[in-house]
This record gives C-alpha cells, sequence and structure tokens, in this order.
C-alpha cells in the first residue's frame, strides 16, 4: 500500500480533482432528496398521480443516477488519472521501483488501486449510501424484493471504473505530458462514440454501437438493473465487447511499464 | 565456510533483439559482506549496462544463469531485489516530492517499516549532504545534488550490495571526490558490497578491489586491484649512465632479474623482502650511476589498455594475478 497511499496523497494536493470531487457529490445529494420524497408521500399531496408514479426508487431510478455519476467518473479519471504514470515514466523512476521489491504488475495493480478507490469515491459508495437510505425508508421487505439493484449498481459502477481507470492509465502510460494526457483519455470515449455512430448510420446497422464503451456499458447495467435495454445489441454482447476492449488495453499498459527500453 | 560471491554469472547470454550483447560469461565477482568493491570497466558498447540490468532482473537472460548475493537472478530476484540498491546512471527521481518523501517511499518499498523508513530517509540525507536541502523537492535540486539523492535512495533501506552505474558522471571535482568518499565509507564502515560500473578508471581505481574489463559482451581481464598493486611493488624502472653490460650477470647477487631496454634503462623483478636499497648498492658495486629508479606504475589504465589490444604486454607481463583472463 506505500505506492497507493502517496499517490492518493499528491492526488488530492490537485485543486482541480478535489473541485470535481466536491461538485460530484452534488448529484447523489439531490439523488438523497429524490428517495427521502419518494418516502414521504404526505409531503406529494396536491401533486398529480403521474408525478407521484414517476418518483420511485426502482432500476430505472439508479440507473439514471450511474448514468450521471458515470459521466462525472469519466471527467475524473481523465484528470487523476494521466498523474499517476506519465510524471514517472516522465522522470525514469520506473527502475527505482523495479529494483526493489515491485513487479511492474504489483505497480499497474497500486496504481490501478489509486484511481479504482477514487473513482469508487464518487459513484459506487455514495451509490450504496442511496440504497442504503431507500432500506431505511422503505423497510425490510423492500430491501428483500430490491436487493439486486444494490448489487448491480455496486458491480456495474466496478466495471465501468476498471475501464475507466484501464484507458486513463494507457494514455498516461503513452503520453508524458498531462494536459494532452487527460485529452487523449477523454478523446478515446467521443471518438469511439463517433465512430459507433457513424458505423450505424453508413451501414444502417443497430449493433455499431458496441463499439462505444459508454453505451455498451449502459446495456449492461440496464440489464442488471432489469430496466428494459435500449436498441441495439444485447447486455452479452456488449459485455464481451468491454471485456475485449479490458483486454486489449492490458497488453497496452503492460508494454510501457518496463524499466529499460530496448531498442532491437 | 566459503564465502558467497557477490555475482556468480555461469555461460551468462543476452540477445535482446537479434543481437546477442553479451556471449557467455562466466565469472565469480567479489564476496558478499566483505566490504568490497568490484569495478565494471570497457568501452561503450561493451556490454556493462546489460551486465547490470541483467543482474538487476531488468533483462532476461537467453542462456547461463546470473546469481546475485547466490539468489537466482530469474526466480529469486524478489527476494535479492530487496537486498540491493541500484543508483541508475541517468536522472531517475518523482520530481514534485521533497527528497525526504521520496526516500522514505524508496525505503518503504524495500520493506522497510513507516517508521524506521522516514528515519532512515533523515539520517541518510543528512549522510550524503542534502541535510539542510531534505525538504526541497527534487526537481529544484542541481545535478549534483540529484547524484547525491540518487545515492541516498539506493542505501536508504541498508542494501549488502549497492549497484553504481557511473557515479560519479558530470560531477564537478568537488562532488566527485564526496561521491567516491562516500562509497568508501560504505564499504569500510557499513559493511555494503559495492558495483561500480564507470569509465573512470581512475575512479574504479581509487574504490575498487577488484576490477573487470568487458570489451565486446565478454570479459576480457579481471584483476585483484589490490594484489595488483602490491605486485607492482615487485616491478622496478632503473635507469643508470656507465657501463651497465655486467649488470644483468650481478643482478642475482639481490636475487633479482632484469631486462635491458636500452640506453640505460632496465626493468627489474625484485623478489619478496628485497627492496629498493639492494638496487642503489648494486648499482654503486657496478659502479653505475643511478638517474632513475622507481617502481612500476602499472596504472588501471594500463592494464585496461592492455586488455582491450591497445598496449603491447611488458617482457615480464603474467608474472602477477591473472585469474579471469578470457
Amino acid at each position: 500500500m506505500v505506492l497507493p497511499r502517496s499517490a492518493w496523497r499528491r492526488l488530492y494536493q490537485q485543486r482541480l480533482v478535489l473541485l470535481l470531487t466536491m461538485l460530484a457529490f452534488v448529484w447523489p445529494a439531490l439523488c438523497a432528496g429524490f428517495v427521502y420524497l419518494s418516502n414521504h408521500v404526505e409531503l406529494l399531496q396536491g401533486l398529480e398521480d403521474e408525478f407521484k408514479q414517476f418518483i420511485q426508487v426502482d432500476g430505472r431510478f439508479f440507473s439514471i443516477f450511474m448514468y450521471v455519476q458515470g459521466g462525472f467518473a469519466v471527467f475524473l479519471a481523465a484528470l487523476a488519472g494521466p498523474g499517476l504514470i506519465a510524471p514517472d515514466l516522465a522522470n525514469n523512476a520506473l527502475p527505482l521501483y523495479f529494483s526493489r521489491p515491485l513487479t511492474r504488475w504489483g505497480y499497474a495493480l497500486a496504481r490501478l488501486t489509486v484511481l479504482v478507490g477514487m473513482l469508487s469515491v464518487v459513484t459506487w459508495v455514495p451509490g450504496l449510501v442511496l440504497f442504503g437510505l431507500q432500506v431505511g425508508l422503505a423497510g425490510g421487505t423492500w430491501f428483500a424484493a430490491n436487493w439486486t439493484l444494490g448489487a448491480g449498481m455496486v458491480a456495474g459502477f466496478l466495471l465501468w471504473l476498471l475501464i475507466l481507470s484501464l484507458v486513463a492509465m494507457a494514455s498516461s502510460a503513452y503520453v508524458k505530458w498531462r494536459v494532452v494526457a487527460a485529452a487523449v483519455s477523454l478523446a478515446f470515449f467521443f471518438i469511439l462514440s463517433g465512430v459507433a455512430e457513424m458505423i450505424d448510420n453508413v451501414l444502417r446497422v443497430t449493433w455499431g454501437h458496441i463499439i462505444d464503451p459508454a453505451w455498451a456499458v449502459n446495456q449492461v447495467w440496464c440489464a442488471w438493473l432489469g430496466v428494459t435495454l435500449p436498441a441495439g445489441a444485447g447486455a452479452g454482447a456488449s459485455g464481451l465487447a468491454l471485456a475485449v476492449m479490458m483486454l486489449l488495453l492490458v497488453p497496452v499498459i503492460a508494454s510501457r511499464l518496463q524499466p529499460v527500453e530496448v531498442v532491437s | 565456510m566459503s564465502t558467497v560471491p557477490v555475482v556468480e554469472l555461469e555461460n551468462l547470454k543476452v540477445t535482446l533483439g537479434r543481437r546477442e550483447i553479451l556471449h557467455g560469461i562466466t565469472c565469480r565477482l567479489g564476496a558478499s559482506g566483505m566490504g568490497k568493491a568490484v569495478g565494471l570497466l570497457g568501452p561503450n558498447g561493451a556490454g556493462k549496462s546489460t551486465l547490470i540490468l541483467t543482474l538487476l532482473g531488468f533483462l532476461r537472460p537467453s542462456a547461463g544463469r546470473a546469481r546475485i548475493l547466490g539468489l537466482d537472478c530469474g526466480r529469486r530476484m524478489g527476494e535479492a531485489r530487496s537486498r540491493i540498491g541500484y543508483m541508475p546512471e541517468n536522472d531517475s527521481f518523482i520530481g514534485d516530492m521533497t527528497a525526504v518523501t521520496f526516500l522514505r517511499q524508496m525505503a518503504e518499498l524495500s520493506g522497510l517499516p513507516p517508521d524506521a523508513a522516514l528515519e532512515k530517509s533523515h539520517e541518510v540525507l543528512f549522510h550524503v549532504g542534502l541535510g539542510e536541502a531534505r525538504y526541497r523537492e527534487l526537481r529544484t535540486y542541481s545535478y549534483g545534488m540529484k547524484q547525491m539523492a540518487k545515492l541516498a535512495q539506493a542505501i536508504v533501506h541498508g542494501p549488502e550490495l549497492v549497484v553504481l552505474d557511473e557515479p560519479t558522471n558530470g560531477l564537478d571535482p568537488a562532488a566527485r571526490r564526496r561521491m567516491l568518499k562516500l562509497i568508501g565509507e560504505m564499504k569500510q564502515e557499513q559493511g555494503m558490497s559495492v558495483i561500480v560500473c564507470s569509465h573512470l578508471l581512475r575512479d574504479i581505481e581509487q574504490v575498487c578491489d577488484e576490477a573487470v574489463i568487458l570489451k565486446d559482451g565478454q570479459i576480457v581481464h579481471h584483476c585483484n586491484l589490490e594484489e595488483e598493486r602490491r605486485s607492482n611493488r615487485r616491478f622496478v624502472e632503473l635507469e643508470v649512465t656507465g657501463d651497465d653490460r655486467n649488470l644483468r650477470a650481478a643482478l642475482p647477487e639481490i636475487g633479482a632479474e632484469g631486462v635491458p631496454e636500452g640506453g640505460g634503462r632496465w626493468r627489474l623483478v625484485l623478489p619478496a623482502g628485497v627492496e629498493l636499497e639492494a638496487v642503489w648498492r648494486l648499482a654503486a658495486r657496478q659502479n653505475l650511476l643511478v638517474r632513475r629508479i622507481t617502481h612500476r606504475q602499472d596504472t588501471l589504465e594500463e592494464i585496461f589498455l592492455k586488455a582491450l589490444g591497445h598496449l603491447a604486454p611488458a617482457p615480464e607481463e603474467g608474472a602477477g594475478p591473472d585469474p579471469g583472463r578470457a
């Protein structure tokens, strides 16, 4: 835990990271208000039945919560990720790390832990708090009927955080300048989304979005939260696409984490 | 009980890309726990850095074996690394960290508990002369200070073996002297074994007890510098005026042998226990006027140049120890 501890401290020394982290709590706070309202129907007297039906804590509610927080996580990962590996590469610090009892995988895992940990603070942790709040207000019966929502949310967020962290680490490992690395990290998602849109429109198909990680993860989330899936590839195919994406990112990162660069 | 060599290589071959860099090196260097230093010498491209990187487990041998402190560099590298300190040649640090934080992190990574790591960091920074600057960020350090910080991180966890890659590179004379003094102290006071890779022969000569000369991926010379220095005392260079034709026949009187080089210059080999005074007396008996008499100064530079084939060997070459000549 030596590396994560020190990296964690350095991360929160960046004001922008701190600011964005604080901003990321606004939406969970609003959602907490929503949960409170939905459990206090007496406060909603005089409102139309349609609205009363709208404010229900169910899979749809959690999927909207996740979509917004997932978006925040993208920006936070792009902001914080490049500061993890890029400085070590720029300062040639890897030989110092790897001449100690620390393997490349240990180093990568430590960096991944930092990012996943930091993003957890604004994603599944507040999500779980919301879930707990709902359980507290609605009671054990609601929990017994909806525990899969909590499990699906945590698992869904962790899947997304893993992808975000790997993308941020890969851009950090290849681009030494932090700002450019952050831009590359963001561009990855926007470009793939654009390309997916192009594929769908040019080829007149509906599976093109499978290469868009944000879209694919939303399909998986919807399936896990029991929400109707948007048109296109199913949750299984989307999950497979995400797994392939992660498998491709791992060697991309590993190839850069070398103590010495060998020019053959 | 036999001592464990610091480095043990068995037919070590290292290939980078399609090119074989180290061609089957076999040798035993140093003895762990004895506080001795081994110098790694060789021209550019000889394979010094490749050897160091292989010993640190950064490069994998294509054949053969390498052991460091008796531990296999492939299978037990994790264990070996906690007992090694490495100072790389190039700038290596984490710029936005203070020296003390940097050292603490490195010490903890090597296995020291957090409190001990912090205490050792302060101690070592004072030891290398960075005590006053220990709360400054490393990126604000001068080149010489960065070199010292690199040395500090290599020794902060009290390793048994320290590998120094060009430690005096780019240092001004005062900083160089300080660096060499620190290396000497590491050996003598803390009993650390040291491997110094350098192209500065003087530095190797000053701090090392053994030297290995590499050329084209092979060891071309392995000498014990201490014995080399001792054996130099047996070789005498003499210059006389007068008729020296009978000198050769007279030399056995003091148990010596000699080779004339013309112009009154001689190269003598004295037996153990015979001092220069005996040569003076012999010359006086032969009515020769001694113009110059010195012990041979067979510097590391000469050894190096001979090993690389840039200097013809002296006639008596071979009398000294040369265990690892390949």
